[in-house]
């Protein structure tokens, strides 16, 4: 039972921060990205690749692995959100154009072969790898019955520091005052002198480090590294912990990645393994129709 | 009324290749073929989910095309194989095979790669009645009912490869005549063909042997994070763990466990018979028992040869999947020379290879090599444990009787 509550704090502290990136754009843009997911496929698979075909060492892979996820932020602004804003676009047709840019990220992962256009980020195509043993110093304590893995338990620090980080940011910064201010009401915030476009950037561009970081993190503390882990492992649950913790609520997605995680695991202990998915969404939709505004949804008048 | 159809056409089965083979082996010269062309037809996954395995049955099969020309050819003919990706795609595999089987009047076809991709061109084949070899697919109802649920025994479909039916068994009965374990936990992808049939087999298996299974725990095969999954598996403290998920999923299973702290044996079905499952696993995996098709480092003459001639032309070692591409090859020229083909009568032809497959017995890399009554293979089982460093070694040789 111990070993599944760590288990359960393991794979919600990323569900957090994924989501904390997730709720962030909501917020201020009332936009879902679902390209979100796929930056934080990019920010494992380019880690990995540094790594093991460029010869980097790991600190190294995962300062550029971060830093190309923001990049990649500012494209998902400039492609995606920006055009469509200019033109009075209804929030539906951004998320459309999200969905689209994600497949097409995920594509060329995909593709990618030695020798191929992609060659120099991916070399596995379709393929799931893992850092092999001893690229990365993983010791692993045992403590009674628990067994504390130090890629699993460093996790946990990583992501409850860069939450709080972005908290103080939102709260008690300048940056986070604009930020604000543009996520209630962008129409007053530019009249007040703010440059909003540059504001919306900003927050996509944190957003998708964010979703870099957690993409490197689970795939070195869970060795599955392939172009569809932030499909098949983010991108709904994504959704479900920031519907749980109210949409745009920052605090509300963090609570809400730590429930979703305690949630699925103590489905597979209490109902056996096969409820994981199904209990996580009946939660989802108990929360829809009880709750609507989510956990934090209706104290949190002010967003993000 | 079925067993006596079956009966029935056992023995004409029989009578006919009885009728085939006398004057095939008795008035055929060595060049009565000279100048022809033996076309065949490999529908392969190169690509997609597949593609892990279908580049390794090329190169087998490319190579035995290659050996076979060069000295001499089947009775003079050459051998023509082309190889035709089905993007692991249930109905572009299908289409392929239509398009082989019909312009390009192929004699006989290799493949599909999937088992998934089976249940489309299985069919068509036996209802063109063309035949066609299956050189890695390991699930149920390949042969001889390929058109399940209807169970008429397919003429036209063959298949070199192990089935799970086989190796998961045989994995059991070896590991429990040594060790007699008391108590297992199977791990299965429920949503997985693959893995939910091989995890029905050890279910059904496990009770003949005495051992108690504990627990079954299903996950989806999409999902990272197994750690509750092994959690749970761990906390009932089992003799063994059954894994019988592909890819990389038994290599993970493998490393929790380990980290975890559990001691015991890990036992699985096909899904564990490649170098890359092994090497993901490395130190974890070692131990970990499978029944395999073939093994890398059997020294009869009939697979030294092919591994060393396919390091020769590929400069790596061969796998499971590269022996029966391989195999599957020898296994068509040597029906062939033996079937008396007209290269005139492209029905004629297709039903006299048919016959003469029934009655190969040749020797491959996977050893002495038969067809049952059923079409599947008769082989010798390889039981085999990871080494910890990315290989294999062997633990038992089981001939079939």
């Amino acid at each position: 039972m111990d070993q599944q509550i760590l288990n359960a704090i393991f794979i919600g502290s990323i569900y957090a921060l994924f989501a904390v990136g997730y709720t962030l754009v909501f917020g201020v843009l009332d936009i879902l990205n679902l390209a979100h997911s796929a930056v934080f496929m990019l920010g494992a698979a380019l880690t990995y690749s540094l790594v093991i075909n460029h010869g980097q060492s790991f600190l190294v892979a995962c300062i550029i692995g971060v830093a190309a996820s923001g990049l990649m932020g500012l494209v998902i602004e400039h492609v995606c959100l920006r055009p469509l804003r200019r033109r009075r676009a209804p929030p539906i047709a951004a998320l459309i154009s999200t969905v689209g840019l994600a497949l097409i990220i995920v594509a060329a992962i995909e593709q990618g072969q030695r020798g191929t256009l992609f060659g120099w980020l991916w070399v596995d195509g379709a393929n799931s790898v893992a850092f092999p043993p001893g690229t990365i110093p993983n010791p692993t304590w045992h403590i009674g019955d628990l067994t504390l893995e130090a890629s699993k338990v460093a996790v946990i620090p990583i992501s409850v520091a860069l939450m709080l980080a972005l908290g103080y940011v939102i709260r008690y910064t300048q940056v986070g005052r604009a930020l604000r201010a543009v996520a209630e009401n962008p129409r007053t915030a530019r009249l007040m002198g703010l440059d909003v476009d540059r504001m919306i950037s900003l927050t996509v561009v944190i957003s998708s480090a964010l979703g870099g970081v957690a993409g490197i993190l689970f795939g070195v503390a869970l060795g599955d590294i392939s172009p569809y882990i932030g499909r098949d492992n983010v991108e709904v649950r994504g959704l479900a912990v920031i519907v749980l913790g109210g949409m745009g609520s920052v605090p509300g997605a963090v609570v809400g990645g730590y429930l979703l995680g305690l949630i699925e695991v103590f489905a597979v202990v209490a109902l056996g393994s096969g409820a994981r998915g199904g209990v996580a969404f009946a939660a989802l939709f108990l929360m829809l129709v009880l709750r609507p505004q989510g956990l934090f949804g209706a104290q949190l008048r002010e967003k993000i | 009324m079925k067993r006596l159809h079956l009966v029935a056409w056992l023995a004409a089965a029989l009578l006919v290749a009885a009728c085939g083979s006398s004057p095939g082996g008795g008035t055929s010269n060595a060049n009565s073929y000279s100048g022809k062309t033996i076309k065949l037809g490999a529908i392969l996954s190169i690509t997609g989910a597949g593609g892990v395995y279908g580049p390794q049955s090329r190169d087998g099969a490319n190579l035995a095309v290659k050996q076979i020309n060069a000295s001499g050819g089947v009775n003079g003919a050459q051998i023509a194989l082309t190889i035709n990706d089905d993007a692991s795609d249930k109905a572009q595999s299908a289409q392929v095979a239509q398009k082989l089987i019909q312009s390009e009047q192929d004699l006989a076809l290799l493949g599909p790669t999937l088992s998934n991709s089976a249940v489309a061109v299985h069919p068509l084949a036996e209802s063109l009645k063309t035949p066609i070899l299956a050189v890695s697919t390991t699930g149920i109802h390949i042969v001889p009912d390929c058109n399940f649920p209807a169970t008429t025994p397919c003429k036209y479909v063959f298949r070199d490869s192990l089935g799970e039916e086989t190796a998961i068994p045989t994995n059991i009965k070896s590991y429990a005549t040594d060790k007699h374990p008391a108590t297992g936990v199977l791990l299965v992808a429920q949503d997985d063909k693959f893995s939910s049939d091989g995890g029905k087999i050890v279910q059904d298996t496990v009770a003949q042997y005495n051992i108690n299974l504990l627990k079954t725990i299903k996950f989806n095969k999409a999902e990272a994070d197994l750690s509750p999954y092994v959690t749970q598996a761990v906390q009932a403290k089992p003799d063994v763990i059954f894994i019988t998920s592909l890819g990389g999923i038994p290599a993970k299973i493998m490393t929790e466990a380990r980290k975890q702290g559990w001691q015991g044996q890990f036992l699985g079905g096909n899904g564990f018979n490649t170098a890359t499952v092994s090497k993901q696993a490395g130190a974890d995996g070692k131990g970990a028992r499978s029944a395999s098709a073939w093994y890398l480092g059997n020294t009869f003459a009939s697979n030294k040869e092919f591994v060393d001639a396919y390091k020769a032309e590929y400069s790596k070692d061969p796998d499971q999947f590269a022996a029966q591409g391989y195999t599957a090859i020898k296994v068509l020229a040597d029906a062939a020379k033996r079937a008396n083909l007209t290269f005139s009568d492209l029905a004629g032809d297709r039903d006299k290879l048919r016959t003469a497959m029934e009655s190969v017995n040749i020797q491959t890399p996977l050893g002495p090599f038969q067809f049952t009554s059923t079409h599947d293979v008769k082989q010798t089982v390889w039981v085999i444990a990871m080494d910890g460093a990315g290989g294999f070694t062997l633990v038992h040789e089981v001939k079939q009787s």
